[in-house]
C-alpha cells in the first residue's frame, strides 16, 4: 500500500461491543472525488468519521501521508483535513460571513489578528459557493440549498488538501443536490482537493465521483472506478437490489435502473 | 473582536449599551436619601473634598463599582453556559453554582474557617458544578442540556437548604447578616471589594479571552469543532471552570444574587445586536453591570428608610423573565 494520501490499514470500527466494520484496508485516491456508498446502517458514516478522527478505531489505523492520524496534533490535522458532519446546526442568528470566518481558526495563532490572507480565502470560499451577496445575512434566513452551501464555504475556508463531507446533499431537492456536487467537483478540479463524501443517491454518486467505495451489510463489497464498482452483482450484494446497469446517455458512465 | 455584518447598526447598539451603563452608574451615585447632583460629583472628583467626594469615596462609590464588577462577571458567566448548553436557562444562578458558592461561604463563617471568602466561594461553586455533572451522568449517553439544568436547579435548592440550616444555628446578629448576604447584598461595600472583584474579574477575563476561539467552534457542534482543530473535551471543561469561577467572584462580593447571570446575556445580545461569542460575552458583561447597578439603586431607594438586599430586586426583575422563558420552552415542546 502506498504511503501517500489517506489510507486505512486493518481498520476495525465499532461502538462499544458492536463491531460495525471489520479489517478494512482501503486507499482513498489523492486529488480525486471519492464517494462512500451503501445501505442505511452499513457504517459508511462511521467510516468517514474514522477517516477524520472523529471516532477512534477499535483496532487498525488511519494514515494520512503515512502518519497515524491518531497521533497528529489536533490543529495540525485541521490544517490538512476538514470534515463537514451531517446536518450541522448553526447558532441562532449567526451570519454567513461569521460562520465562514470560523473556518480560518486552525490557521490563526492564538493572538494573531485577522489577516488579509484570511479575508481573501474567506472571500474566495464565498465566491466558490456563490454566496458573496448573502454574506451578511443570518444563516437561518437562507433556503436549504443556500444554507448547505454556507456550511461548505466554512470548510472551504479551512483550505485543506483533504475535504470530507457526510451526506452533503441530504434534505436538498435534485437541482440543489447537483449544485452542491458540482461545486465540490469544481473545487477538486481547480485546487486538486481530495474530496470524500458519503452519498445516498447512487446515480449522482456515479456522475460526480472518480472513485467509489461500496459497503454492504457485511462490510466492503467493492471499491474502484464507477465502471468497476457499479455492477448488478455488487448492487445485489450491497443493497439486495435487483437492477439493470446501463450507460448513462449523457456521460457514458454506468447508470442504475432498479427493477 | 470580530467584525460583524452591518457595522453601523451594531456600533449604535454598543453605544446604547454603554450609555445605559453610564446612566445607571450616574443614577446610582446621585440618587439616595441625600440627593447629590452630577455637578457636585464632578466637583468632588476634581477637588477631593465636599459632599460629592464623600459620596464617591465612601458612601456610594464603592457599592456602585462593586455592583458594576459583580454584574459584569455574572453576565459573562451566564453567557458562557448559555452558549455551551445552547439554552437561555443555563446560567450559574439557575444551575445552583452560585447557591453552592454561597453555601460554602456560610459554612466557612459558621465553622469559623480562616479561608478567604473568594476561595470558599470558588470551592463551593466548583463542588456544585461537579455534583451537577456527576448526578446527570448516564453511561454512554450525552447529557441533554435540560437534564443538566434541572439537576442544577435541584442542587441549588439543596445548597440553599443547607445554607438556611447553618444560618438558623448562628447567633442572631450573625444570622441576620448571613441571611441578608445570602439574598444578595451590596450594602457597606468598601474599596477592598472593588479591588477584589475587578482584580479577579480581570484575571479570569484574560483566561476567557484565550478560550473564546474554542468557544466559537464549540458553538458549531462537537464534530465540526473537532474538525476545526478544537480539543473539544478540554476546551469545554476549561470554559466550565472559567464560567463557574467568574460567577463565584461575583458571589464573593455580592452574595448569590439571583437572575443577573441569566438575564444579562440575552439582554446584552439583543441591545448590541451581536452574535459572535466574544461580542456576546462583552455585551453580557455590560448588561449585567447595568442590571446590577440599577437593582442596587432601586433596592436602596424604593422604600424610604428601608434598605432591601439587592437580590430581592433582581429576583423581582428576573422571576417574570424566567417564567416567560419556561413558557416558551413548554410551547416549543422542550420541557
Amino acid at each position: 500500500m502506498s504511503q501517500t494520501g489517506l489510507t486505512t490499514t486493518s481498520l476495525t470500527l465499532g461502538y462499544r461491543e458492536r463491531t460495525v466494520l471489520r479489517d478494512l484496508s482501503i486507499a482513498v485516491p489523492d486529488q480525486r472525488v471519492t464517494s462512500i456508498l451503501g445501505p442505511n446502517g452499513c457504517g459508511k458514516s462511521t467510516f468517514l468519521k474514522a477517516l477524520a478522527r472523529l471516532i477512534a478505531p477499535a483496532s487498525g489505523q488511519v494514515l494520512l501521508s503515512g502518519d497515524d492520524i491518531g497521533k497528529i496534533d489536533t490543529r495540525a490535522l485541521a490544517r490538512r483535513l476538514s470534515i463537514l458532519p451531517q446536518s450541522p446546526k448553526a447558532p441562532d442568528g449567526i451570519t454567513v460571513s461569521d460562520l465562514v470566518r470560523r473556518g480560518r481558526t486552525p490557521w490563526r495563532g492564538l493572538l494573531a489578528p485577522w489577516s488579509e490572507e484570511d479575508a481573501r480565502i474567506c472571500r474566495q470560499a464565498l465566491e466558490q459557493v456563490d454566496l458573496s451577496d448573502l454574506a451578511d445575512r443570518p444563516i437561518d434566513e437562507l433556503s436549504g440549498g443556500q444554507r448547505q452551501r454556507a456550511w461548505i464555504a466554512l470548510v472551504l475556508a479551512q483550505n485543506t488538501p483533504y475535504l470530507l463531507l457526510d451526506e452533503p446533499t441530504t434534505w436538498l431537492d435534485l437541482a440543489h443536490q447537483l449544485e452542491v456536487l458540482s461545486l465540490l467537483q469544481k473545487r477538486n478540479r481547480d485546487h486538486g482537493t481530495t474530496v470524500v463524501t458519503v452519498l445516498h443517491d447512487l446515480n449522482l454518486a456515479v456522475r460526480f465521483s472518480d472513485h467509489l467505495i461500496l459497503f454492504g451489510g457485511k462490510g466492503l463489497v467493492a471499491e474502484g472506478a464507477p465502471e468497476v464498482v457499479i455492477t448488478p452483482e455488487n448492487l445485489q450484494a450491497a443493497f439486495g437490489l435487483k437492477a439493470l446497469v446501463m450507460p448513462d446517455p449523457l456521460t457514458g458512465r454506468p447508470m442504475i435502473v432498479p427493477h | 473582536m470580530s467584525a460583524e455584518g452591518s457595522g453601523k447598526r451594531i456600533a449604535g447598539g454598543w453605544a446604547v449599551l454603554g450609555g445605559l451603563l453610564f446612566a445607571a452608574v450616574l443614577i446610582s451615585l446621585t440618587v439616595g436619601q441625600i440627593m447629590i447632583t452630577p455637578a457636585e460629583l464632578l466637583r468632588g472628583l476634581m477637588s477631593g473634598t465636599g459632599p460629592g467626594s464623600l459620596t464617591l469615596r465612601v458612601l456610594r462609590g464603592p457599592s456602585t463599582l462593586t455592583a458594576v464588577g459583580a454584574g459584569a462577571v455574572l453576565g459573562a458567566s451566564g453567557t458562557i453556559f448559555q452558549i455551551l448548553l445552547r439554552n437561555p436557562l443555563a446560567a450559574p444562578d439557575v444551575m445552583g453554582f452560585m447557591s453552592g458558592a454561597g453555601c460554602a461561604v456560610v459554612a466557612g463563617v459558621a465553622f469559623g474557617l480562616l479561608i478567604p471568602l473568594p476561595i470558599l466561594a470558588a470551592i463551593g461553586g466548583l463542588v456544585a458544578a461537579l455534583l451537577v455533572a456527576g448526578l446527570s451522568f448516564h453511561r454512554g449517553a450525552r447529557q441533554s442540556p435540560l437534564t443538566l439544568i434541572l439537576v442544577g436547579i435541584g442542587i441549588g435548592f439543596f445548597a440553599s437548604a443547607v445554607s438556611s440550616f447553618l444560618v438558623i444555628r448562628m447567633p442572631p446578629q450573625e444570622a441576620a447578616d448571613a441571611q441578608r448576604w445570602l439574598t444578595g447584598s451590596l450594602t457597606a461595600r468598601n474599596w477592598g471589594h472593588v479591588l477584589q472583584v475587578f482584580g479577579l474579574g480581570a484575571l479570569l477575563s484574560i483566561i476567557l479571552a484565550l478560550q473564546v476561539r474554542a468557544m466559537a467552534l464549540l458553538e458549531l457542534g462537537d464534530e465540526l469543532a473537532a474538525g476545526l482543530g478544537a480539543r473539544v473535551g478540554r476546551a469545554r471543561y476549561g470554559l466550565i471552570c472559567t464560567g463557574v469561577l467568574l460567577a463565584t467572584v461575583g458571589v464573593a462580593v455580592a452574595g448569590p444574587v439571583p437572575f443577573v447571570a441569566m438575564m444579562a446575556g440575552p439582554l446584552g445580545m439583543r441591545i448590541a445586536g451581536v452574535r459572535h461569542p466574544a461580542s456576546r460575552l462583552t455585551a453580557a458583561a455590560i448588561a449585567g453591570a447595568t442590571i446590577m447597578v440599577l437593582a442596587e439603586v432601586i433596592s436602596r431607594s424604593a422604600i424610604p428608610g428601608l434598605q432591601l438586599p439587592v437580590g430581592v430586586m433582581t429576583g423581582i426583575m428576573g422571576a417574570p423573565y424566567l417564567l416567560w422563558l419556561l413558557w416558551k420552552e413548554v410551547e416549543a415542546g422542550e420541557v
